[in-house]
């Protein structure tokens, strides 16, 4: 199989098995959960291969598809695997099997509606992180909302109507302008090269003046600060996340947040540079504050779904804040921070969810699990603790990367002239670390250890999963302790992004920082 | 000349003799099922001849002056044809007695007649034939309360359509001296007072008919008030010919830029005013009346397009907006059959009809534009020639008013898989049922917009 049919299967497979699956017999509907769990199996051992395939320092389109759709307006099926969206492939095509298996046994599992919008999902969001064509990106970004949006209407909780609803509409309102933002590009390519193209390669080389790429920028980033979240826009997340059912949030907290943290570093800075420049300082506040501010929330919850929703604002923070500071050790440590966090909130709440299924609504009350369900409370405790950054797991490998490279970025600044406040923003950030220690291990003293309360028996681990939850585990431990081999395959892509960001790079990297102070009134 | 007049005007003339045979048929008192056979098998007749003269790539002139059969009058004829097809296809199969196939063939015809006319003398005729049958279809059961009102304000309303578009050829046939509709586009692009006045008298009187923002009045009382059928004859084909008569007048050129800043306050208030008013229904077929305003707001939107794409952009999203309402009817009726049209018989319904549940909701979010669908590609190629012409700004709004229009249609998928209650499910007397055949082909139609977006492009560009 050559790649680029390879490349093309990994997205195609989950959709064209959500078509077959719609088949299945009404009754019989183990059939379309066993067809779903092999699609999904099918699409790990596509993705896997791409991944183990896929060399960052050779020719970074070494997959690449192109199939022509609507030629006449530059709209082509045009997908490839680069650096940037190397782990979230892999990121997906993990944690859709894992959450289909984590609720194999339960009504969810027994759904084929259930089956059906998961593998819809999976491909609209593989469509996302490997279009190279800003419409088709578009066009993908904005399928995922509706089997998203029909998961928390028909599985989700009492309030699922106000969930789905606030989840789909906020989303879309980022949309609304990014669409236009989109338009207008195009528009501009047909302008200055006489037809019509949304090649990302092809945009990128467009001269936009100051207004549009000012106009085309804040689209963007409000798409994603919408989607990420960031903190003024994020009033959906505790909502969305409260009333969708444990695997739906895993999904949504573990991958599709993910969505807003590619677009920036896919979207934004490579296609308006120097807007990208002169918001960087504060787009970091901006990250800054949704660290601390939902660090600082989390602290006061006292339910674990609203707890994991609000560390969850707080860890998206730390990718923005790593996109933003323009450094390689940043950047690495936000693509690092995309997979770490992805499998470790996703991993929270398939066990939440594990929790859920054995004791219904009364998980909230849980004490004492460690002494009850010893394998259970092992994992979670493995969640939690790369949550909270322990060295060895995948959280501190790449929140460290990232306050690493702002730190360096931060110090420039300041030695260079350019105001300390930047200086101070990445300092609070740093407690931010703190903090996250504080609200997750007092979370976890509360439900692993202390005394027996009323609830009845929580049953242990079982081999199905505890299957599940094993990849998971690797992936952290992998991630915390090589993250080298990693980091080489993503190293052109980051390469790539970082020259971008600072300017064409012509002046060695330590007067980026001029250009920095200067870059508002560059293009007037 | 004779043979064009035959062969150029084969769908036509399938139509005709198939009033004549309906007629034959009425007077024996014979064949009442065969009614819905014989409309579809025209209809598709019709389709086939005019793909085959696509594939020809005829032109030609029947009635010199008149009636000239160029590219866009296939194209237009072909999706007017296409859409009565699924509409037949899909209506209950022992539905309307063989006056409202006759009507619904007649009020067909005068669409076909709007697509060939060549000089406003036929156009005007072509109107008319279009709305007088179908002003007779709204009373012709009358079993719904309120179909006389809606039906009546229907009719008053195209007359004072008519009389403003004749009022407008008047002045036009003075600025010009002849009745061609070439002539009338080229003195429109050239300026001029009188012309202008001319375009304009002509432009509201389309929109009347087309429900455009000032002019929707009669929309929403004429859509509730008659049977679901018949609302959708409304809401597809006759938008769908009006919106194409506008094609057909003002096929490519730029308008004066006076008219364009009007065009476009017209749209953007037509969206929003649809859209807003359509979040607070509670009834299917006035919500489609007000959703059909808005809609009527984006095709008109296409209007402020100066850079040549207006053909392509209103040809692709009429045809996907006529098929994706009729398909959305369709499935309403089978999900509700025998009871009235409130958003209330959608609840729970994927629990009991999945595939016409899943169906409505993929249609619905088409009509609101989210992508993939084939309704967001309509919707792009119009904002996509508008922003080209360097309207941004209103591009926006539009984006905002759209947005807002998606409020009403989630409701919709809301309700259709909303947990179920029980026990309201009993012995509902069931009226009769819509067919699966129209939706399939519906959705095969739909199908073959999304995979080749660029099919009218390509069909236009091989004139």
């Amino acid at each position: 199989m050559s790649d680029a049919t390879m490349l093309l299967l990994v997205c195609l497979v989950p959709l064209a098995g959500a078509l077959i699956a719609t088949l299945a017999p009404r009754g019989a509907s183990s059939l379309a959960r066993h067809w779903a769990a092999v699609v999904m199996a099918a699409t790990l051992v596509l993705a896997g291969a791409l991944f183990t395939g896929f060399d960052g320092a050779a020719d970074p389109r070494l997959f690449e598809v192109k199939l022509r759709w609507i030629d006449a307006l530059g709209v082509n099926l045009h997908f490839a695997l680069d650096g940037l969206n190397l782990y979230l492939v892999l990121l997906t095509a993990l944690l859709f099997p894992v959450v289909l298996g984590s609720c194999w046994r339960n009504a969810l599992g027994a759904s084929r509606l259930f089956a059906v919008l998961l593998l819809l999902l999976e491909g609209s969001l593989l469509g996302t992180f490997l279009a190279q064509n800003l419409m088709l990106f578009f066009i993908f970004w904005e399928a995922v909302l509706i089997p998203m949006f029909i998961l928390i209407l028909v599985f989700g909780g009492l309030r699922s109507r106000q969930g789905a609803q606030a989840f789909f509409l906020y989303t879309l309102a980022g949309s609304v302008l990014l669409l236009a933002a989109v338009i207008l590009l195009g528009v501009e390519c047909w302008r200055q090269t006489g037809r019509w193209d949304f090649a990302f390669d092809v945009l990128q080389t467009l001269q936009l003046g100051w207004q549009s790429e000012l106009f085309v920028f804040a689209a963007i980033v409000l798409a994603c600060a919408i989607k990420c979240p960031l903190v003024p826009f994020h009033s959906w997340l505790p909502l969305a996340y409260g009333q969708a059912p444990p695997p739906a949030t895993a999904l949504m907290a573990g991958v599709m947040s993910k969505m807003g943290a590619f677009a920036l570093l896919k979207l934004a800075i490579p296609l308006c540079p120097r807007a990208a420049a002169a918001a960087a300082p504060y787009l970091v506040l901006l990250a800054v504050a949704s660290i601390l501010y939902g660090a600082v929330l989390a602290l006061r919850q006292e339910e674990f779904k609203s707890l994991v929703a609000y560390s969850s604002l707080s860890h998206m923070g730390y990718i923005v804040l790593g996109v933003f500071s323009f450094e390689p050790n940043a950047l690495h440590g936000a693509l690092l921070q995309i997979l770490s966090h992805g499998v470790a909130v996703a991993g929270l709440f398939v066990v939440l969810g594990l929790l859920e299924e054995r004791l219904g609504g009364a998980y909230r009350q849980l004490r004492s699990l460690s002494s009850m369900a010893p394998r259970l409370a092992v994992v979670l405790m493995l969640f939690i603790l790369t949550s909270v950054a322990l060295p060895l797991t995948s959280g501190f490998t790449s929140e460290f990367l990232i306050l690493f490279g702002a730190f360096q970025r931060s110090l420039s600044l300041w030695i260079d002239g350019a105001g300390g406040l930047q200086l101070v923003a990445v300092i609070l950030a740093c407690s931010g670390m703190v903090l996250g220690a504080g609200y997750m291990l007092r979370f976890a003293r509360a439900i692993l250890f202390g005394t027996p309360g009323q609830q009845g028996p929580c049953a242990d681990l079982n081999l199905r999963e505890a299957l599940v939850v094993t990849p998971l585990l690797l992936l952290i431990l992998w991630v915390g302790i090589f993250p080298l081999g990693l980091m080489e395959k993503t190293g052109g892509a980051v390469q790539a992004v970082n020259s971008r960001a600072n300017g064409a790079q012509t002046a060695p990297l330590a007067s980026t920082s001029t250009f920095f102070v200067t870059g508002g009134s560059h293009g007037q | 000349m004779a043979s064009d007049l035959f062969y150029g005007l084969v769908p036509e003339q399938l139509l005709l003799a198939l009033v004549v045979l309906l007629m034959i048929l009425e007077m024996a008192g014979w064949g009442k099922r065969l009614t819905r056979a014989l409309f579809c098998l025209a209809a598709a007749g019709g389709c086939a001849v005019l793909l085959w003269q696509i594939g020809q790539g005829y032109q030609g002139w029947p009635v010199p002056g008149q009636i000239h059969i160029d590219r866009i009058a296939l194209l237009g004829r072909l999706v007017i044809l296409g859409c009565a097809l699924v509409l037949g296809l899909s209506l209950p199969a022992g539905s309307g007695s063989f006056k409202s196939w006759m009507l619904l063939a007649c009020s067909l015809l005068g669409a076909l007649i709007i697509m060939d006319s060549a000089g406003f003398s036929s156009l005007f005729m072509g109107i008319e034939m279009l709305s007088l049958p179908a002003f007779a279809l709204m009373v012709h059961r009358l079993e719904i309360h309120g179909a006389a009102e809606g039906a009546f304000k229907y009719l008053l309303l195209s007359a004072v359509a008519s009389a403003l578009i004749l009022f407008g050829l008047s002045l036009a046939y003075g600025a010009t001296g002849s009745l061609a509709i070439a002539d009338f586009t080229a003195a429109l692009a050239t300026g001029g007072a009188l012309s202008l006045a001319a375009g304009a008298l002509v432009l509201s009187g389309l929109f009347l008919k087309a429900a455009v923002f000032p002019f929707h009045g009669w929309a929403p009382d004429a859509y509730a008030g008659a049977p679901l059928e018949v609302t959708a004859f409304l809401a597809s084909v006759i938008k769908a010919a009006v919106v194409l008569a506008l094609v057909r007048i003002l096929p490519g050129a730029p308008l004066p830029a006076d008219m364009v800043s009007g065009v476009i306050c017209l749209a953007l208030l037509s969206i929003f005013y649809g859209n807003i008013t359509a979040i607070g229904q509670s009834a299917f077929k006035r919500l489609l009346a007000y959703s059909s305003i808005a809609h009527a707001g984006y095709m008109v939107f296409a209007l402020a397009d100066s850079t040549g794409g207006r053909q392509e952009a209103l040809l692709y999203y009429v045809a996907v907006y006529a098929v994706t309402t009729v398909v959305a009817c369709a499935c309403f009726g089978q999900l509700c059959r025998g009871r009235s049209d409130e958003l209330e018989a959608l609840d729970g319904a994927f629990a009991r009809r999945p595939g016409a549940a899943v169906l409505l909701g993929l249609c619905v979010l088409s009509l609101a534009g989210i992508p993939p669908l084939p309704g967001f590609l309509a919707k792009l190629f119009i904002f996509k020639s508008v922003i080209a012409s360097g309207h941004l700004l209103a591009a926006v709004l539009a984006f905002f008013g759209s947005y807002l229009g998606v409020v009403y249609y989630l409701g919709i998928v809301y309700r259709l898989f909303r947990p179920l209650q029980p026990a309201v499910e009993g012995k509902q007397p069931l009226g009769q049922r819509w067919a699966w055949g129209g939706m399939i082909f519906g959705c095969l139609v739909l199908g073959l917009f999304l995979a080749v977006p660029g099919v009218f492009r390509w069909l236009l560009g091989g004139a």
